[in-house]
C-alpha cells in the first residue's frame, strides 16, 4: 500500500500529524520514559516467558511512538544495554555452573582421568544448557524484534544500523560464547568445540551420542557470525568450529589408516574406508552441517585413500594382485568407486592394472616359449640321430604340439582379456581411461611375443577349419570378435597379413575352410578394423576362387559342346590364381631349385593334352596371359586296378578310387607301363617327371610309406621319408576296406607353427617388403615436401606406417641411404640440421 | 500459518469499538498484525485472535479491512481495478498503513 520511496517523507508527515490528529499520546519530553518503562517491563516479561499477558499492539505502539519522536537511537541503546545486563545477571551464572572443572580441564588437554561415559554426561549437560540458553535467546529476540519492528524498519534502516536482532546475536556471541568461564581462562566457545568434537570422536569409535543435541548446537553456530555484517562466509561455524573439526578428523583418520595398514588387509581397508565415507556423509546430514560435507569427505579421502593407496594396492595376499587373481570383484568395485572420488584419471589404479596385465601376459609368453623350447629339444635330437630308426611321427607331433601351443597361447590371451573385460564391466563402470590403459598393456605384452602375428593367424585358421563346426551363428560371431580384438592389438599388421594370407591359401586350395561365409565375414571385419589396403589382396584371393569355379564350369560346358565325349576324358577343375594376390611362399611346395628357376615337371601326355585344351580355351577370351601349372598344389582322383594276389584264394580283383596329389598321379602313371616285378628308383622317377626333389619325396611318401594308401612298395621297407636311392615297386598286395581312399597329405600342407628356418625366411621376406614400403613412403613424403629435416622425415614416415607396422629406425636409415644412392633425393649441404631434398 | 486450533478469521477492533472480522491470511499482509498473532511469540493477541488498535478509528479500519479483502481476492491476478479511496481519508490511511507495515 505504501511505497518505500515515501518512507522518509512519510515519517515527517506523520510526525507533524501526530500533534494535530492526536494519533497516539500527546507529545512531551517525559514521554520517552513512560514508553520505555512499558517496554522494559515487557522485555522482562518476555525473557521470563510471560508474554501471553502482553498486548503486542500496545508494545508496538510504544516503540512506534518513540521512533516517531526521533528517539530511536535511545531506544536501540537501551534495549542493547538491557540485553547485556540480562546476560550478565541471568544467563552467565547458569552457563558457568555447567562448565565444571572437569570440562575445562579436558578442554585444556590435561587430566585424562575421566572415562568416556563421564565425559559424555558432563558434555551433554553442557550442550543441553547451552542449547536451552540459545533457544531462549532466539525466542526472546524474535519477540523483541517483532515488538521493535517499527524501530528496525525506520530507525535502523535510516541510520544503517544492524537490526536489533543481529545486534543481539552479536551480544550473545560476545557475552556468552566468548566470555571466560569462571574457573579457568578458556572461553565457552572452546569448551563447546571440544565437547562436540569429543562426542563425534566417541561416535566414530562406535558409541551412541545425542546427534540432535549436537545438531542444535551446530545450528546455533551456523546462526552466528563473526561480525554484525552477517557475511555468509563468516559464520562462526565456518570460522571456528569447522577448521577444528577438520583438523581433528585429519588426525583421526591418519591414525586409523596407519592402524589398518599395520593390522589388516586391503579388503578390510576398502570396506572400512567406504564405511567411513558413508558415516561422514551421514554425520554431515544428521549431526554437523552440510556445509562440511565435501570438506570432510576430502579429509577421509586424503587420509584413508590417497596417502597409502600404493601401500594397500601392493599388499601381499590382499592387494590388487590378489583381487585380480581371485576375482574379488566386490573389492575391485569398491576400490574403483573410492578411487574415482580421489582421482578422476585413476592414475594409480591404471598403473597397477597395467603392471598386472603385463605380468600375466609375460607369464603366458613365458609358458609358450618354454613349450617351444621343450619341443625344439627333441627335434634337434632327431636331426642328430637321422638315419637311426627315429619315427618321424614324433616330429609331426612336435610340430602339432607347437601349433597347439600357439593356439593355447591365443586362448590364454583371450581368457585373460575376457577376465579383464569382465572386470572392467562389473567393477570399473566401463571407465574409458581404464579401457585404454588395459588395451595398451595388452598390446604391449602381445607384441612382446615375437610370433604373435603367426599365432593369431593360426588361431583363426584353426577356428575356420574346425572350430566353428556345429556352432551357432552367435558363437561364430564371438570367435570372430575375439580374433578381431587380437588383430587390433598386433603392431606388425603386415606380418599378420603375410601369415593370414599364407594360411588362407592353404585353406582355400585344399578345401579346408569350413564355411566361405565365415571366411568372408572375417575379411570384411578385418577390412573395417584395419583398412582397405590390408584386405584388398585377400579379397582378390576370394575373387580368384569364385572366378575359378565359374571358369571350370564354362570349360566343362565347352568340352561338352565339342561333342566328342571321350570316355577317357579327364574331368578338370582349375583354380586360376592371380600371382600377386597369392603369397608365393605358401604356394611353393618345395624350395626353388638352387638356380632359383622352378623347373616345370614333365607332365604325362594324358594330362598335357588336357592342359593344352584348357589353356587354349582360357586364352581364347583372355589374351596375353600366362598360365603356369602348379602341380604340387593339385590333387587327382585315380581309379586303380589291382590283380588277384597270387597264392591267396580268397583274394580277388580289386578296384579302388584313389585321391592323390597331382604329383602322385604322375608317378602312378609311370607304373602303368611297367612290367610286373620291376622297379623304378627315386632317381628314375625324378628324371622322367622332373618333379623337384622335395615335392617328389613328399608325393612318394604319401603313396609308398604311409600305410593308408600304400599302393607302391618302397625298398628298403621302413617308415622313413622317401629319398634318393630308394626303389619303388607296384604294390599288388594292397588291400583296403574302403573303395575310396584319400592319400594322406604330407606335413606342410596343413597350417602349423613355422620352424625356425621357415620363420626366418618369412621374416626376411617381410623385411624386404617393409623395405619397399618404407621406400615408397619416404619418396611420397619427400615428393610432397620437397625438403625435410631428418627428424621430421622419420617422424612423418613412422606416423604414416604405424597402422601397418613399427618401422625399425636402422632399416629406415638404410633405405634412405639407398634412396640417396639411387638419386631420389640428396642431402642438403651446409644445413644446420641434417636435411634431405627431393630430386625430381 | 493457520494451525487447526486457530480460527481462519481474526477480529480487528478500532478505537471507537467497531469490530471487523477478516480472513487471517488476508490480514497477515500487515507485518504488525502478522507478528501480533504469531503463536510462537504468544502475545495476548494471538491467544484471543483479536487485535485492538487504539490509534485507528472505525472509518479508517473499515477501509483497511476492505483493502485486506481486496488484496487477498486479487492476489493472483493482473490488471486489477484500483480500489476507491475517498480523498479525505488518504492521509489517515497512509498513517495507518505505515503503522501496520502494510
Amino acid at each position: 500500500m505504501v511505497d518505500s520511496h515515501f518512507d522518509g517523507a512519510l515519517a515527517f508527515t506523520i510526525a507533524q500529524s501526530t500533534r494535530q490528529a492526536g494519533l497516539g499520546a500527546s507529545a512531551s519530553g517525559s514521554d520517552f520514559d513512560t514508553q520505555w518503562d512499558i517496554l522494559r517491563s515487557a522485555l522482562r516479561e518476555i525473557h521470563e516467558k510471560n508474554a501471553s499477558k502482553l498486548s503486542f499492539e500496545q508494545l508496538y505502539r510504544a516503540s512506534y511512538k518513540i521512533v516517531l519522536k526521533k528517539q530511536g537511537e535511545m531506544l536501540y541503546d537501551r534495549v542493547k544495554e538491557y540485553e547485556e545486563q540480562w546476560f550478565g545477571s541471568e544467563v552467565m551464572p547458569k552457563i558457568g555452573k555447567l562448565i565444571t572443572k572437569n570440562l575445562t580441564n579436558v578442554t585444556l588437554g590435561g587430566v585424562p582421568g575421566t572415562t568416556a561415559n563421564e565425559r559424555r554426561i558432563t558434555g551433554e549437560q553442557f550442550l543441553k544448557g547451552l542449547k536451552a540458553t540459545w533457544e531462549d535467546h532466539i525466542t526472546c529476540m524474535n519477540m523483541t524484534t517483532d515488538v521493535l519492528m517499527y524501530m528496525d524498519r525506520v530507525y535502523c534502516q535510516d541510520n544503517r544500523k544492524a537490526s536489533i536482532f543481529t545486534t543481539s546475536m552479536g551480544l550473545f556471541r560476545e557475552h556468552i560464547l566468548r566470555s571466560k568461564a569462571a574457573a579457568s581462562n578458556c572461553i565457552t566457545f572452546d569448551i563447546l568445540n571440544y565437547v562436540i568434537l569429543d562426542m563425534i570422536h566417541m561416535e566414530r569409535d562406535g558409541d551412541v551420542i545425542d546427534r540432535n543435541l549436537i545438531r542444535s548446537c551446530v545450528y546455533m553456530l551456523e546462526g552466528l557470525y563473526e561480525s554484525d555484517d552477517e557475511n555468509e562466509t563468516e559464520k562462526l561455524y565456518l570460522t571456528v568450529f569447522e577448521p577444528e573439526f577438520i583438523r581433528t578428523s585429519n588426525e583421526f583418520y591418519f591414525n586409523e589408516c596407519e592402524k589398518l595398514l599395520r593390522e589388516s588387509d586391503a579388503g578390510t581397508w576398502l570396506r572400512q574406508t567406504r564405511k567411513r565415507l558413508a558415516e561422514e556423509a551421514a554425520r554431515c546430514q544428521t549431526t554437523v552441517s552440510q556445509l562440511t560435507d565435501f570438506k570432510i569427505a576430502k579429509v577421509v579421502e586424503d587420509q584413508m585413500i590417497t596417502l597409502h593407496l600404493n601401500d594397500f594396492l601392493a599388499m601381499e595376499g590382499s592387494g590388487l594382485k590378489a583381487m585380480i587373481e581371485n576375482d574379488r570383484f566386490e573389492d575391485l568395485t569398491i576400490l574403483y568407486q573410492l578411487l574415482t572420488k580421489v582421482d578422476k584419471s585413476q592414475e594409480a589404479l591404471k598403473i597397477a592394472l597395467q603392471a598386472r596385465v603385463v605380468d600375466l601376459g609375460r607369464e603366458i609368453n613365458k609358458s609358450i616359449s618354454e613349450t617351444n623350447f621343450a619341443i625344439a629339444q627333441p627335434k634337434d635330437d632327431d636331426a642328430a640321430a637321422e638315419g637311426a630308426d627315429k619315427p618321424k611321427a614324433q616330429t609331426l607331433t612336435a610340430a602339432a604340439q607347437a601349433t597347439a601351443a600357439a593356439i593355447k597361447w591365443v586362448d590364454e590371451v583371450l581368457q585373460l582379456k575376457d577376465k579383464f573385460d569382465n572386470m572392467w564391466e562389473t567393477c570399473f563402470e566401463e571407465d574409458r581411461i581404464i579401457q585404454t590403459a588395459l588395451t595398451l598393456s595388452f598390446s604391449e605384452f602381445i607384441n612382446a611375443e615375437p610370433r604373435c602375428s603367426e599365432y593369431v593367424s593360426l588361431f583363426i585358421d584353426e577356428n575356420l577349419k574346425r572350430g566353428i563346426k556345429g556352432k551357432t551363428e552367435a558363437e561364430v560371431d564371438a570367435v570372430l570378435d575375439k580374433a578381431i580384438t587380437l588383430i587390433r592389438y598386433i603392431q606388425d599388421k603386415d606380418m599378420f597379413e603375410r601369415y593370414y594370407k599364407k594360411h588362407l591359401t592353404r585353406r582355400l586350395l585344399l578345401g579346408k575352410s569350413e564355411s566361405s561365409d565365415v571366411e568372408k565375414q572375417m575379411v570384411s571385419r578385418m577390412k573395417q578394423e584395419v583398412g582397405n589396403y590390408f584386405t584388398s589382396k585377400i579379397e582378390g584371393m576370394f575373387k580368384d576362387m569364385s572366378t575359378s569355379t565359374d571358369l571350370t564350369n564354362d570349360y566343362r560346358q565347352h568340352i561338352q559342346g565339342l561333342g566328342e565325349v571321350d570316355r577317357k576324358q579327364i574331368d578338370l577343375t582349375v583354380n586360376i590364381l592371380t600371382s600377386n594376390y597369392w603369397p608365393s611362399e605358401a604356394l611353393g611346395g618345395g624350395k626353388p631349385e638352387e638356380n632359383g628357376i622352378r623347373q616345370d615337371c614333365q607332365w604325362p601326355s594324358e594330362i598335357r593334352s588336357l592342359q593344352d585344351s584348357f589353356t587354349s580355351f582360357y586364352l581364347k577370351s583372355r589374351n596375353g596371359r600366362k598360365l603356369t601349372w602348379l602341380g604340387y598344389l593339385g590333387h587327382a582322383d585315380v581309379k586303380c586296378h589291382f590283380p588277384k594276389i597270387p597264392g591267396k584264394e580268397s583274394s580277388k580283383e580289386r578296384r579302388y578310387d584313389l585321391n592323390v596329389p597331382t604329383y602322385g598321379l604322375i608317378i602312378l602313371l609311370l607304373f602303368n607301363d611297367l612290367p610286373e616285378g620291376s622297379y623304378l628308383s627315386f632317381e628314375d622317377i625324378q628324371e622322367k617327371t622332373q618333379i623337384p626333389t622335395m615335392d617328389l619325396s613328399k608325393a612318394l611318401t604319401s603313396i609308398a610309406v604311409l600305410p593308408k594308401a600304400r599302393v607302391l612298395r618302397k625298398d628298403p621297407m621302413n617308415k622313413e621319408i622317401a629319398k634318393p636311392g630308394d626303389r619303388f615297386y607296384f604294390n599288388e598286395a594292397f588291400v583296403s576296406k574302403t573303395t575310396k581312399i584319400k592319400a594322406p597329405v604330407m606335413a606342410g600342407s596343413s597350417n602349423k607353427v613355422e620352424g625356425d628356418e621357415e620363420r626366418k625366411a618369412t621374416e626376411d621376406k617381410n623385411d624386404e617388403h617393409r623395405g619397399n614400403t618404407i621406400d615408397l613412403c619416404v619418396v611420397r613424403t619427400m615428393k610432397a615436401r620437397k625438403e625435410l629435416t631428418h627428424q621430421n622425415l622419420f617422424a612423418e614416415v613412422i606416423a604414416q606406417l604405424s597402422s601397418r607396422f613399427k618401422p625399425d629406425v636402422g632399416m629406415m636409415k638404410k633405405r634412405v641411404e639407398s634412396l640417396i644412392e639411387r638419386e631420389y633425393m640428396e642431402r642438403v649441404e651446409n644445413a644446420s640440421v641434417p636435411t634431405y631434398r627431393y630430386m625430381a | 500459518m493457520a494451525t487447526p486450533s486457530q480460527s481462519k478469521y481474526v477480529t480487528l477492533v478500532s478505537n471507537d469499538g467497531f469490530e471487523f472480522v477478516v480472513l487471517r491470511e488476508a490480514a497477515c499482509v500487515s507485518g504488525v498484525i502478522k507478528r501480533s498473532l504469531d503463536p510462537k511469540s504468544g502475545f495476548a493477541e494471538s491467544a484471543a485472535g483479536r487485535v485492538t488498535f487504539d490509534e485507528i478509528n472505525g472509518i479508517v479500519l473499515e477501509k483497511v479491512a476492505e483493502y485486506f479483502n481486496y488484496n487477498h481476492k486479487n492476489r493472483n491476478r493482473e490488471d486489477v481495478p484500483d480500489m476507491e479511496i475517498p480523498p479525505e481519508l488518504c492521509l489517515e490511511l497512509l498513517m495507518a498503513a505505515d503503522f501496520l507495515d502494510t
